[in-house]
């Protein structure tokens, strides 16, 4: 019974063979990303019709607060917004302890550390692309769990945004930061914008009246958003 | 179901004895021992010859450097070094449950200090169900495992797999260090049969071999070591018999021996007075019996103050006589346990990775039993194992 000779031929990959859900691995096997996970940006852990968790692919590299994201479930896009990030000890009986060092310095004397850290971020339902054109409803189905997140191109960004009823689902969404939220997307939807070919100028306008006609019983908060936008347009 | 509070008051009761009986009397051993232990300090050749002559019922070491009391002071670490390290735990065949399986789980762990690479942290899970397995034949004999055989093939794939992984560190061109959790002495070969002796030794010796011939250091590192044997050998000293002391023929048997004033004082509480931060003691040989077996691989020890304890660390042969292998074990010792809080965080993170829990065990179980229905085996786990999970009021 007993396991007979050593081998000392083993390549550091065996070590992971067997093992399901290795914590990490070495250098030599971490996953590049080709092939249908290429680019991807995290993967979805927590799954409804309304929002997901997703763990980023790497620690602390979520998508930004405020960023649009693209999930690729059951053959459809379904789109969100990234409105929560958080990075936390993957062992719940484990918390982090404060070291006193660099992050340089934790990598190169206490490297367990960042294996047993994970980076995830919440995504709030958008809609979902039926083909190329932009459904502002929740998909039929909520994203598959596993699925892989995507930040959104360009093009996904102008669709989405064409359409002020984003606005409207934030603003009606109870549990998210709100306003913050609003200004963080419209940041970005005009960040595509100003390389495009449509002013930005008039983009700010639309949305701006778009949100006065939705705030038009809360005059304090109306302003300040409209205050906080009017400096983007001077800077 | 436990009653807390009835058990709180005869944990207050206990401590409370323990506190006023032991001190006092503890002290003035301690405070014997440390005489003894400078007596002997640089003459530490003098007691060795008397320990050859001498027969004791007492394990005793070999003195392989001293002198006795003087500590040797940690090098740095070299920057760049790799640790690995494992650990195991097993889920023992329970016979309320449905199959007389049993699983060892092996914790991995691979940290690369002084560059940027990741580390290597995982674990991996045997299960045993074969005929061999769970009957194994030894000395012509079928036996069934029990704990103790199940214990004992955990310690040796604990070391027979740190060894393969310290070799693919080592191939992979880092400068490995291997650690595990404990003794490198397999006490529960004694008594055992000669084919299963001569089974578990033959798979020792290749790994140390192994690691003998690429020049990977491997320690065993004991945390709370609560071992005698210097003790024993400073008893010897007192021993005020001509010669050679005799447990024996003891003078004082049935009163209470001149040796006995520093009975009790493990090697550890010792040292603590001794050693400072980083600092290691000479090197002793251990004598045990089941090291007559272990061919050129003689197990060698020494204590460290690893920061909030003294610990104790094993190694074999190649290691205790190679000075520069011997200084990075050292120094890799109390730079781990400077990490770890005291404990070296490689063995702790290797124990994290190979624990399994009390809701993971029962996960195991509870899947067992699925696929067994699943399969349409009968299941037989008994009345009273089911009776625990659900009990109704």
């Amino acid at each position: 019974m007993t396991e007979g000779g050593v081998t000392g031929t083993r390549s550091l990959e065996s070590f992971l063979e067997g093992n399901t859900r290795p914590v990490s691995r070495p250098q030599a096997a971490v996953d590049d990303g080709v092939g249908p996970a290429a680019g991807r940006t995290g993967e979805v852990i927590e799954s409804s019709t309304t929002t997901l968790v997703a763990e980023a692919r790497h620690l602390h590299e979520a998508p930004d607060f405020g960023a649009f994201v693209r999930v690729e479930s059951d053959g459809r896009d379904i789109v969100g917004v990234v409105h929560n990030t958080r990075t936390q000890s993957i062992e719940p009986n484990r918390r982090p302890t404060a070291y006193g060092k660099t992050e340089a310095e934790l990598r190169r004397e206490q490297p367990q550390i960042f294996e047993l850290l994970r980076t995830q971020f919440e995504v709030f339902v958008l809609g979902y692309f039926d083909g190329t054109s932009m459904v502002h409803l929740f998909p039929p189905q909520p994203a598959r769990i596993h699925s892989f997140v995507f930040p959104c191109t360009p093009a996904h960004v102008l669709a989405v945004t064409e359409d002020p009823q984003f606005l409207r689902s934030i603003l009606e969404t109870t549990g998210l930061p709100t306003d913050e939220l609003l200004l963080a997307m419209l940041r970005h939807a005009l960040d595509q914008r100003a390389r495009g070919e449509r002013g930005s100028r008039a983009y700010l306008a639309q949305m701006g009246s778009e949100l006065s006609r939705l705030l038009r019983d809360d005059y304090d908060r109306l302003s300040s958003l409209v205050r906080r936008m009017t400096t983007w347009e001077q800077a | 179901m436990l009653d807390l509070s009835a058990v709180r008051l005869q944990i207050d009761s206990m401590v409370a004895q323990q506190a006023d009986g032991g001190t006092a009397a503890f002290e003035a051993h301690v405070h014997a021992a440390m005489a003894e232990l400078q007596r002997w300090s640089g003459d530490w050749e003098a007691l060795q010859q008397r320990l050859d002559h001498s027969r004791t019922s007492w394990l005793l070491p070999r003195f392989a450097s001293g002198p006795l009391a003087k500590g040797v002071m940690a090098s740095p670490r070299p920057e760049q070094l790799s640790v690995a390290a494992t650990d195991g735990s097993q889920v023992f065949p329970d016979r309320h449950e449905i199959s007389p399986c049993y699983l060892l789980n092996i914790g991995y762990v691979l940290l690369h200090y002084g560059t940027d690479e990741r580390p290597l942290l995982s674990s991996r899970p045997r299960l045993y169900w074969r005929d061999e397995d769970l009957f194994p034949q030894w000395g012509g004999r079928r036996t069934s495992i029990n704990r103790e055989l199940i214990g004992f093939r955990r310690s040796l794939m604990e070391l027979t797999e740190l060894t393969e992984l310290a070799a693919a560190s080592h191939a992979a061109g880092h400068r490995t260090v291997a650690l595990t959790d404990g003794t490198l002495v397999f006490w529960g070969l004694e008594g055992r049969p000669p084919d299963f002796r001569q089974a578990s030794l033959a798979a020792l010796e290749s790994a140390f071999d192994l690691l003998a011939r690429r020049r990977i250091p491997i320690a065993g590192y004991t945390s709370r070591p609560g071992s005698y044997e210097l003790v024993n050998a400073l008893r010897v000293g007192l021993c005020p018999v001509e010669g050679r002391a005799d447990c024996d023929r003891c003078p004082w048997l049935g009163q209470v021996p001149p040796c006995s004033s520093v009975e009790g004082v493990s090697d550890a509480v010792l040292y603590r007075r001794v050693l400072g931060r980083g600092e290691r003691s000479p090197v002793f040989e251990s004598t045990s019996r089941v090291l007559a077996d272990y061919g050129p691989h003689q197990i060698f020890f020494f204590y460290v103050h690893a920061g909030d304890e003294v610990g104790r660390v094993e190694v074999p042969r190649y290691v205790a006589e190679d000075d520069e292998l011997l200084d990075l074990v050292h120094a890799t010792i109390v730079d781990q346990a400077a990490k770890g809080g005291g404990y070296p965080v490689s063995l702790s993170e290797a124990h994290e990775r190979a624990v399994v829990r009390g809701s993971e065990r029962e996960g195991f179980y509870r899947h067992l039993e699925e696929v067994f229905v699943r399969n349409d085996i009968g299941v037989a786990a008994s009345r009273k194992s089911l009776r625990k999970r659900s009990v109704s009021v």
